[in-house]
C-alpha cells in the first residue's frame, strides 16, 4: 500500500549501481526474446508471407481465411473456448468453497483437505487420463460398483467434450485453490470479525467482504487456469472425443498428420491470440494489485 | 440505557488453557469499565466472549437482562472497536460507516444523515470520501469507533485500541474517546494492558490476573487501596517488601517497622511518595541512584540483602550514591496470603 509512496521518497539509486542492475535484467529479456517474443514474430510472418508456386513469397491472409471458414476448425475453435469456460466456471465453484474452507477452518481435518486439494499437482496428466479411464471409463470401476448392486451402467464422459472439462478441472484444482488461499490471506480476521459485529451474515460476508478483496486473485487464478487450459494437449488428447477436438491436439494433427505447416501455425497464432488476451487481464490485474 | 451483567463466565479452551475463570461482573448503564491485567490474563477473551466470538465454557452474560450467551456477534446489540487492521479498505470511510446500516436497509437519506453525523462526533467531518488507506492510524482508529457508534449500539467494547499508536497520540485518543463516550452515554467495556489507559479514563477498574478479577473498584480506590499484593505492583510505582512480622515489629533486613498484626511472614507495600527517606550512617539503606524531575527527585536505595526501594524526595540535592539512609514508611498496607491485613489509616 505504502509501497508507491516508498518507492517515490527513496532515495535515487546510484549512478554506479546502474550497469550491473541493467546486466541483470538483460539475461530474462533477452531469453524472452530468443525464446518467445521472436518465434512468434517469425510465426506470425511465416503464415502472412505465403510461398507462391514459382519458388517466391507473397503477402496473403489466405490461412486465416481458410481457418475462418472452414467449417472444422471453428468447431474446434468453438468446442476449445467451450471447454476453457466450462473449466473456469467449474473451477472457481469447486476451488472457492474449498480455500473459504481451508482459510477460516480452525479443525484438524483442514489440513488434510488441504494435502488432498494439493495433491493431484503431483500427479502428470498422462497418469491421470489413464486413471480417469479406469474409474470412469466403459467397465470402470463406477460401472462396476453400479452393477454390482443391479443399477445400469453410466454414460461415460470418456471421448466426450466433459472427458476433458473433467480431467482438466481436476489437474487445474491445486494451482487455483493455492492462488485464492493466498488472496484469503490477506483478508484479515479482525476485518472479518468487524464485519459480523456490525451484522453480516454469512452471505453478507463473502459477497461485501471476502470477495471484493480477492477479485485480484480470483482474477489471476482464472487467468492462469484458463491459460492452461486452452491450449491444453494431453487430457484432450486422451480423454476427449475425436471430432471436434481442442486447439491443442488439432495443431498436432494438422502438423504431424496433416503435413500442413503453414495451417498448424496459424492455429497457433490463433491460440496465442486469444491467450494473450487472458495473459492481459493477469497483468492488469496484478498491476492493480501493486497500486492500490 | 443498558446494563451488561456477565456471571460466573469461564472459558476453557481446547488446549486447556483456562483464559477466564469463574468471571463476574455488573456495569452500569453508561459506565465505563476498564479491564486492566498483564498480557494473557484473559481480557480480550472476557471482552471477545461479550462481543460473542467466543463462546463461554460456561456462566451467563446478559444485556438489560436477556440473555446473549450463546447469541451469534451480527445478532448482538454490542459493537467493537479492534486493536487495528479492523477496516475494510475496498470501501471508503463513508462506505465503511454505512456498511451495518445498509445491511439493517435503512433508506439511503437517513443512512448519509447518520454517517456524517457521526463523522462529526469524532472529528472527522468532511473525510468521507477519503479511502481508509489514505489515513493516519490514529484516524482508523476514529473511523473503528465511529463505524461501531453509528450503529447506536447498548454495549461498546473495546481491545487496546490505541495500541498500535504511539504514546501522545494515544493520551489525545483516550481524552477524545472518553469525552465521546461521556456524550453519547453507552455503556463502555475497555480492555487495555496500560494502568495509566485505566486510572484515567475508566468508572470503575477491573484488575484481573489469570482470568480471575484481583479487584472491581473506581480507579482511585484501586491506586490507593490496593487489595491484593498483584494489584499493588501492577498499578502505580509500589515497593513490596516480603519480611517477618513478630511481636507486632515487621522486619527485612536491617530494616523494621511497628505492624499491629499477628506474627508470621507478610509483605509490606509502601509508595514511593509515602515513603520518607532521611539521610543517616550507616542507615538502614544505602542510596543507589538519585534522579532529579525537578519538581521532586526520585531515590533507589538498597536494603542490605540487595531488596532495591524507591521513594520520592522534595529535595534530592541531600542525597548521594553510597550514602546511608533511614527510612520512614508514612502510610503502609500489609498483606498476608494474597489478602490484605492491614492498612494504615489514610
Ligand atoms: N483461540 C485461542 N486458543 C487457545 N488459547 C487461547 C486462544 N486465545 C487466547 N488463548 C489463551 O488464553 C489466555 C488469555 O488470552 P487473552 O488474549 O484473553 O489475553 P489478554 O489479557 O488479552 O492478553 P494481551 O494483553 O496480551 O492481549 C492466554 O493464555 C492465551 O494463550
Ligand atoms: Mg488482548
Amino acid at each position: 500500500m505504502t509501497s508507491t509512496e516508498a518507492g517515490a521518497l527513496a532515495p535515487a539509486p546510484t549512478q554506479r549501481k546502474r550497469p550491473i542492475g541493467l546486466l541483470l535484467v538483460a539475461v530474462p529479456v533477452l531469453l524472452v526474446l530468443w525464446l518467445i517474443i521472436w518465434p512468434i514474430i517469425s510465426a506470425v510472418i511465416q503464415t502472412l508471407w505465403l510461398p507462391t508456386p514459382d519458388g517466391g513469397r507473397t503477402f496473403s491472409a489466405e490461412s486465416y481465411e481458410f481457418f475462418v471458414s472452414d467449417p472444422y476448425s471453428r468447431a474446434n475453435l468453438a468446442i476449445t473456448l467451450w471447454t476453457t469456460g466450462v473449466c473456469a466456471v467449474l473451477l472457481l465453484v469447486i476451488c472457492l468453497p474449498i480455500a473459504l474452507y481451508l482459510r477460516f477452518s480452525n479443525s484438524k481435518i483442514a489440513a488434510y483437505v488441504q494435502g488432498l486439494a494439493i495433491f493431484p499437482m503431483f500427479v502428470p496428466s498422462i497418469i491421470l487420463s489413464f486413471a480417469f479411464i479406469r474409474v470412469l471409463g466403459p467397465n470402470g470401476t463406477v460401472d462396476l460398483l453400479l452393477n454390482s448392486v443391479g443399477l445400469p451402467k453410466i454414460k461415460s464422459p470418456y471421448l466426450t467434450p466433459w472427458g476433458p472439462v473433467i480431467g482438466l478441472v481436476w489437474d487445474n484444482i491445486p494451482l487455483t485453490v493455492l492462488i485464492l488461499l493466498s488472496g484469503l490471506g490477506n483478508v484479515s480476521n479482525q476485518a472479518i470479525e468487524a464485519a459480523r459485529d456490525v451484522g453480516a451474515g454469512r452471505f453478507a460476508l463473502l459477497w461485501h467482504i471476502i470477495l471484493p478483496r480477492i477479485s485480484n486473485s480470483i482474477l489471476v487464478a482464472i487467468s492462469f487456469a484458463v491459460l492452461g487450459i486452452f491450449s491444453a494437449f494431453t487430457l484432450p488428447y486422451v480423454l476427449g472425443p475425436a471430432a471436434p477436438e481442442m486447439m491443442g491436439p488439432f495443431m498436432q494433427r494438422t502438423f504431424r498428420d496433416l503435413f500442413d505447416p503453414t495451417n498448424a501455425i496459424t492455429q497457433a497464432v490463433i491460440t496465442f491470440g486469444f491467450c494473450i488476451v487472458f495473459g492481459l487481464f493477469y497483468v492488469r490485474s496484478v498491476a492493480k494489485n501493486r497500486t492500490p | 440505557m443498558s446494563v451488561l451483567t456477565i456471571k460466573d463466565v469461564t472459558k476453557l479452551f481446547p488446549g486447556g488453557t483456562k483464559a477466564v475463570d469463574s468471571f463476574s461482573l455488573e456495569v452500569a448503564d453508561g459506565e465505563l469499565v476498564c479491564l486492566l491485567g498483564p498480557s494473557g490474563s484473559g481480557k480480550s477473551t472476557l471482552l471477545r466472549m461479550v462481543g460473542g466470538f467466543e463462546t463461554p465454557t460456561s456462566g451467563l452474560i446478559a444485556i438489560d437482562g436477556e440473555d446473549i450467551t450463546r447469541t451469534p456477534p451480527e445478532k448482538r446489540p454490542t459493537g467493537m472497536v479492534f486493536q487495528s487492521h479492523a477496516l475494510w479498505t475496498h470501501m471508503d470511510v463513508a462506505k465503511n460507516l454505512a456498511f451495518g446500516l445498509k445491511l439493517r436497509r435503512l433508506p439511503a437519506d437517513e443512512i448519509k444523515r447518520r454517517v456524517e453525523a457521526v463523522l462529526e462526533l469524532v472529528g472527522l467531518g468532511g473525510y468521507g470520501s477519503r479511502r481508509v488507506t489514505q489515513l493516519s492510524g490514529g484516524q482508523q482508529q476514529r473511523v473503528a469507533l465511529a463505524r461501531s457508534l453509528v450503529l447506536e449500539p447498548k454495549i461498546l467494547l473495546l481491545d487496546e485500541p490505541f495500541a498500535s499508536l504511539d504514546q501522545h497520540l494515544r493520551e489525545r485518543l483516550r481524552e477524545e474517546v472518553r469525552d465521546i463516550q461521556q456524550r453519547v452515554g453507552i455503556t463502555t467495556l475497555f480492555v487495555t494492558h496500560g494502568q495509566d489507559e485505566a486510572l484515567s479514563m475508566a468508572d470503575r477498574i477491573v484488575v484481573m490476573r489469570d482470568g480471575r478479577t484481583e479487584q472491581i473498584d473506581r480507579p482511585d480506590v484501586v491506586y490507593r487501596n490496593p487489595q491484593t499484593p498483584f494489584v499493588a505492583g501492577f498499578i502505580g510505582t509500589m515497593n513490596l517488601i516480603e519480611g517477618t512480622v513478630s511481636n507486632g515489629q515487621f522486619t527485612r533486613a536491617g530494616f523494621s517497622h511497628r505492624l499491629a498484626i499477628g506474627d508470621g511472614p507478610a509483605t509490606l507495600a509502601v509508595r514511593p511518595e509515602a515513603l520518607d527517606i532521611v539521610p543517616a550512617e550507616p542507615g538502614a539503606g544505602k542510596v543507589h541512584r538519585v534522579t532529579d524531575y525537578g519538581t521532586h527527585g526520585l531515590v533507589d536505595f538498597d536494603l542490605p540483602d540487595g531488596k532495591r526501594l524507591k521513594a520520592m524526595v522534595n529535595q534530592p540535592g541531600q542525597f548521594q550514591h553510597g550514602q546511608g539512609v533511614n527510612l520512614m514508611p508514612r502510610a503502609v498496607a500489609a498483606y498476608r496470603d494474597d489478602v490484605q491485613v492491614f492498612r494504615s489509616a489514610p
